[in-house]
């Protein structure tokens, strides 16, 4: 029966209530451990279609008459449009259509950032776009942009007008009071890009009265409400698309200017128009995970016991966004009975932010983890046991329990890594120093309802699960058709699963919070029930046999005493061309819980200690999401997640002229991702075993926890390699070689004491 | 000017595209094999890589009108290399927008080398980036396309 | 626009055009303007022969050669990606443009014809350390400290010029890099036989990156020679001490990195 519930929504660490529609979820869990299918490792089910080069991306899009835009934006961090003329741009070749400023709210005068849109023309070749874009003629008043973060602060000028973010638990200065050893540590974090390998980009035509959208996205349904709002449409007269999209990272989550650009020139023109950001646009304008500033005191007992975490983190938001959980992980990882954090949303004339794959912790989880260390090194604690002495068994925030926790299992599966540390050291050289260093991880990913799912079972036996949602390339559309495929008891290569179409299936949901499997999962497993309800049904009429003795499995229907197993085609071919439709929700999460992902990371790095150079030769990752669908999958998103964990660590950082703002790494020769060549050897390992409370799965969420210790493991590993603390992202070389400079220093000052044999202490 | 004709993949086609068209647009635009993406269109990502005369070159940086007389292979043209299903089985790719283009350097290099070691592996598809970070299972898929 | 083949070395003008990976680009981003292209490949000599090698070699050719001198290739083996050493040649790498992000984004800047440096009251953490107060760009060629240290002889269809003849620090008169005239192709790299020659680099990743500091090294008649890539606005010949360096307030760590290469270059290359 479906049943209204008032419930709170997580989705990137931000929760809103909702009234939401569910529906019991009767199924039993699956017993832990692999099955048949699911818990196997499958090959991805679009895999082919995509390394051949058949898949067709948004941008591989060519519909007929098919025009291309260019978009004028701001080159500056602050300005105003004094005046714009798009009519040059009209009277050139090619050109059927331009916008200027004020024609829709997406192209507004007051440009309060680099990149802000505010004309755009349409032609029938992007090269003739792009000419006549450069004939409009702009007026530009330019005003004096707001960089500093601090300097916001001071202001008071934060995004959304909201007031800083206090959390505070127990008496902070009363448990810093207690405390026998006090750490503090400031911790910068750069803004880093997403770098989407398929631009942002929407193709956008009119139907009769529908709008269809094309759009490489993380969240059809979420682009068909935003589009219809906007264009002041009812929801189902807009169509989003997306079968194949290369890559979001949490960047492609909303339709943006570029879709609203494209609609518009499409109703002007009556063809379809493509929309899509160039690399450089992409890098100024689709999004960042924005910079923090983290000003952190630990306060613990001489036997490690925490006794007071405070913060103040300053999110470098830009204009817009919102200010993340940055203070997180320090809320959220250990107990600790006071805790005072305060997060400022800095407004500044810089790009929106956007999220990126669990924004918030793992710039927060950097800089409480490397803190961590610092306290370990000066308590003589191994940093292990430390934070096996501070684990919190309920939420230390809330004082709910956990639905499922098994962050110290995933501790002991560490420990082979974290031994070997003796070993790392002894091959260090004179020049060549090497450590070991661990970060722990919690993070969101229980998802929600609601989404649903329908599977058509037809004559030969095969199912098509069918659900709006799409697949981002974490291999959601694999997952759902094992968990099809275990449930219907039919071969792996008997499912197929359609997907990337809102007027094609049902409401799925989002792909970002590592939420998509989930979500989805536990409906795809009740539509399949729903379905093997029926058709045990038909069978038992058939064969004049109770339904409960019949079962299907392998691709036949059986009975219990094993006198009937004849094929699922037989029995369901007794429909011909009729169907059998399973349809099926997701049920609720549960009541009073709190539903999050664990885990911890070990690398091993050696660092030359003369030219600052670092190499992460080793990452071993064991993270807790419950029941695991596809190991084969998961691997690959654990590895994808630490590597760009190790890009967000060494390499990557957006750069902006200090006096104008304007964004400087734009291309990606200046924008360092990493290559084959900067990866380490990566160990990952799940604790797969289903979260008992979480839905019929007991699945969560992997997309974002590999990402979140992978940068506070490195830099600890820096620490035990060279006394060196590093305090900014990316460790670059200036900073590994002040970092280096100033442990030099450090040993020099303390030096002379143990000379004249001062007492330990004194 | 003198007609510029381009054999793709053993197929002979008149380019009809201005001078200064790359050869990724000419592929694209012209021909529709969406095959080789372009990501960058700057040749700094290697997304765009196409053989010219067995050599992994960036298309988006290629003027099409130079390839005249040369040989040009595409992923469309490769789609029956053994390579193709070591990627799948590796499962060497994620959202795969990045995978063409890996895949023709991996190509080339294993009709180099038919048995590369892991170094020279990162050496020589390190122009090739992935943001989804499927590097591990790319240097497998390279090691294991004879299995 | 159009493309022809060069057949002689005369160009009538048109802008040359060899692999294309520095042209092409800059063409698109609208830095260079031209209405004429002409295809050099035929007309540039590849391929090695004795001590000679064809400015049309490309990089990936020279990687493995075992006939180039080591810091010729190492400097070639760690330059840019794969599929930019298959198509860029040596003599265009010789004359590529800076790094420089302003420049690169059009920034009105000296050596756009503008009077004012934008990096060096602004980013520059991967700009010079040395000849920076006219304009801050490093050049980013690791090939050309590599020859530079090697005392290389160019060989244009003008005239013959020790490597360093090529080069010169820009200024307010003269805002180019190079001294070469127009029309003027670089056609052979002559390299002297040494001793034992090193490249060293510093980049942000551990492929496929520009210097940040590259170091060469070659030992030639009990001497050593060194030069250094992404430095200076161009390939920069240590002749003095690296406390000479005028590092800006973001990049002084190019002097530690630059120390510590020079040391472990030099010690690379001297016998014993």
């Amino acid at each position: 029966m479906a049943r209204l519930i008032r419930t709170e929504k997580e989705v990137e660490g931000r929760y809103e209530e909702v009234w939401l529609v569910v529906e019991e979820d009767a199924l039993q869990q699956w017993p832990a451990g692999a099955r048949e299918i699911v818990g196997q490792p499958a090959l991805r089910v679009d895999g082919s279609e995509r390394a051949r080069g058949e898949a067709i991306f948004t941008a591989d899009l060519r519909l007929n008459g098919m025009l291309h835009t260019a978009v004028l934006r701001s080159p500056y961090a602050s300005a105003v449009v004094k005046r714009i003329d798009v009519a040059p741009a009209l009277a050139l070749p090619g050109v059927h259509a331009a916008l200027g400023v004020d024609e829709i709210p997406q192209l507004a005068s007051e440009c309060n950032y680099e990149g802000s849109a505010v004309a755009a023309v349409c032609a029938d070749t992007l090269a003739q776009a792009r000419t006549a874009l450069a004939a409009i003629v702009v007026e530009w008043e330019i005003r004096e942009p707001l960089l500093d973060p601090d300097e916001a602060v001071r202001r008071g000028q934060f995004v959304d007008g909201g007031d800083p973010r206090l959390r505070e638990r127990g008496d902070y200065e009363q448990g810093l009071a207690e405390a026998d050893v006090v750490v503090t540590g400031e911790f910068r974090t750069a803004p880093v890009l997403h770098n989407s390998m398929e631009t942002h980009q929407a193709v956008v035509q009119w139907v009769g009265e529908t709008v269809e959208v094309h759009i490489s996205t993380q969240y059809i349904w979420g682009i068909r409400d935003a589009v219809a709002s906007e264009l002041e449409l009812p929801p189902d007269k807009v169509r989003v698309i997306c079968h194949y999209m290369g890559g979001g990272f949490g960047s492609k989550n909303e339709p943006d200017d570029y879709t609203f650009i494209a609609a518009e020139l499409a109703k002007r023109t009556g063809r379809p128009v493509k929309c899509a950001l160039t690399r450089r646009e992409d890098n100024v304008n689709a999004g960042n995970r924005n910079a923090t500033i983290q000003r952190l005191t630990i306060g613990a007992k001489a036997d490690g016991t925490l006794t007071a975490l405070g913060g103040d983190f300053v999110n470098a938001v830009g204009w817009s966004g919102w200010s993340s959980s940055t203070e997180g992980p320090m809320q959220m990882l250990y107990t600790c009975p006071n805790v005072k954090t305060t997060t400022y949303g800095a407004q500044l004339n810089q790009p929106p932010m956007k999220a990126f794959r669990a924004p918030g912790f793992v710039e927060g989880t950097f800089g409480l983890e490397a803190l961590l260390d610092q306290l370990a090194a000066k308590l003589d604690l191994d940093p292990l046991e430390l934070r096996r002495k501070n684990y919190a068994d309920h939420d230390a925030a809330d004082s709910r329990p956990f639905s499922g926790k098994k962050l110290m299992e995933c501790y002991r599966r560490a420990e082979p890594h974290w031994e070997r540390r003796e070993e790392v050291r002894a091959r260090s050289t004179d020049t060549i120093k090497r450590g070991v260093g661990m970060a722990s991880q919690i993070w969101y990913g229980g998802g929600g309802p609601p989404s649903y799912a329908w599977i058509r079972v037809g004559s030969d036996g095969r199912a098509t699960v069918v659900t709006a949602m799409q697949d981002i390339g974490t291999g959601t559309k694999t997952a759902m058709a094992q968990i099809a495929a275990e449930e219907l008891g039919i071969p792996l290569a008997h499912v197929t699963v359609s997907i990337g179409d809102s007027a094609r299936g049902p409401y799925g949901a989002i792909s970002a919070g590592s939420s998509t499997t989930p979500s989805m999962g536990p409906a795809v497993r009740a539509a399949a029930a729903d379905a093997k309800r029926q058709i045990i049904e038909i069978a038992a009429q058939r064969y004049h046999l109770e339904e409960r003795v019949l079962d299907l499995k392998g691709g036949q229907v059986v009975s219990a005493d094993g006198n009937l197993s004849t094929s699922l085609a037989e029995v369901v071919g007794l429909l011909e061309d009729a169907q059998i439709l399973g349809k099926g929700a997701r049920g609720p999460n549960p009541t009073g819980m709190q539903v999050l992902t664990f885990g911890v990371q070990v690398a091993e790095v050696a660092v030359d200690i003369e030219t600052g150079e670092v190499w992460v030769d080793r990452i071993a990752a064991v993270h807790d999401v419950g029941r695991v669908i596809n190991p084969l999958g998961a691997s690959s998103q654990i590895e994808g997640g630490i590597i760009q964990g190790v890009g967000h660590t060494l390499s990557e950082e957006r750069l902006h002229d200090p006096r104008t703002g304007r964004i400087l790494t734009t291309g990606l020769d200046a924008y360092k991702l990493p290559t084959i060549a900067d990866v380490p050897e990566i160990i990952s390992e799940l604790v797969d075993e289903p979260d008992e409370h979480l839905t019929n799965l007991g699945s969560k969420g992997l997309g974002e926890p590999p990402i979140i210790p992978t940068a506070a493991a490195i830099a600890n590993a820096i620490r035990d390699a060279t006394g060196a603390e590093v305090r900014r992202l990316p460790i670059t070389r200036a900073e590994m070689l002040r970092a280096l400079r100033e442990q030099q220093e450090r040993a020099a000052s303390e030096r002379p004491k143990e000379k004249v044999g001062a007492p330990a202490g004194s | 000017m003198p007609e510029t004709k381009l054999n793709i993949n053993d197929h002979v086609y008149e380019l009809h595209s201005p001078v200064g068209t790359t050869l990724a647009e000419a592929l694209r635009d012209e021909l529709t094999l969406t095959g080789t993406k372009i990501a960058c269109g700057e040749g700094h990502c290697g997304a765009c890589t196409v053989l010219v005369d067995g050599v992994p070159t960036l298309s988006c940086i290629t003027l099409a009108h130079s390839v005249d007389g040369a040989r040009v292979t595409t992923i469309e043209g490769l789609r029956d290399h053994p390579m193709i299903a070591s990627f799948v089985r590796s499962d060497a790719l994620q959202c795969g927008f990045c995978t063409p283009g890996q895949i023709v350097s991996a190509v080339a290099l294993v009709e180099a080398s038919a048995a590369p070691t892991s170094d020279e592996i990162k050496h020589a598809v390190a122009g090739n980036l992935c943001r989804c970070g499927a590097y591990p299972k790319i240097e497998e898929a390279i090691r294991t396309w004879q299995d | 626009m159009e493309l022809r083949q060069a057949v002689d070395h005369e160009l009538g003008g048109a802008t040359p055009v060899h692999g294309g990976t520095e042209v092409v680009p800059l063409l698109r981003a609208g830095i260079l303007q031209t209405d004429s292209l002409i295809d050099i490949r035929r007309v540039i000599p590849r391929g090695i022969s004795g001590d000679r090698i064809g400015g049309g070699a490309t990089l990936a050719e020279l990687e493995c050669d075992p006939q180039v001198p080591a810091a010729l290739r190492e400097a070639c083996r760690l330059a840019a990606s794969p599929q930019l050493r298959n198509m860029g040649s040596l003599a265009g790498n010789l004359l590529q443009e800076t790094r420089c992000w302003y420049w690169r984004l059009k920034w009105p800047c000296r050596m756009h014809g503008g009077d004012e440096c934008f990096a060096q009251d602004g980013e520059h953490r991967e700009h010079a350390i040395f000849a920076n107060d006219f304009c801050a760009s490093a050049h980013p060629s690791d090939v050309a400290a590599a020859l530079l240290a090697l005392d290389a002889v160019l060989h244009t269809n003008r005239r013959t010029l020790p490597i360093a003849e090529l080069y010169r620090v820009p200024s307010e008169d003269d805002r180019t890099t190079t001294t070469l005239a127009e029309g003027e192709l670089l056609l052979e790299i002559e390299v002297p036989p040494c001793e034992g020659s090193v490249y060293l680099k510093a980049m942000d990743r551990k492929r496929w990156a520009f210097p940040l500091v590259g170091v060469a090294a070659a030992r030639s008649g009990g001497a050593t020679r060194i030069a250094l890539a992404g430095v200076a606005p161009i390939p920069w010949l240590l002749q003095g001490s690296l406390d000479e360096a005028t590092p800006l307030p973001l990049n002084a760590y190019k002097v530690d990195l630059a120390r510590a290469l020079v040391k472990r270059a030099e010690a690379a290359v001297t016998p014993g």
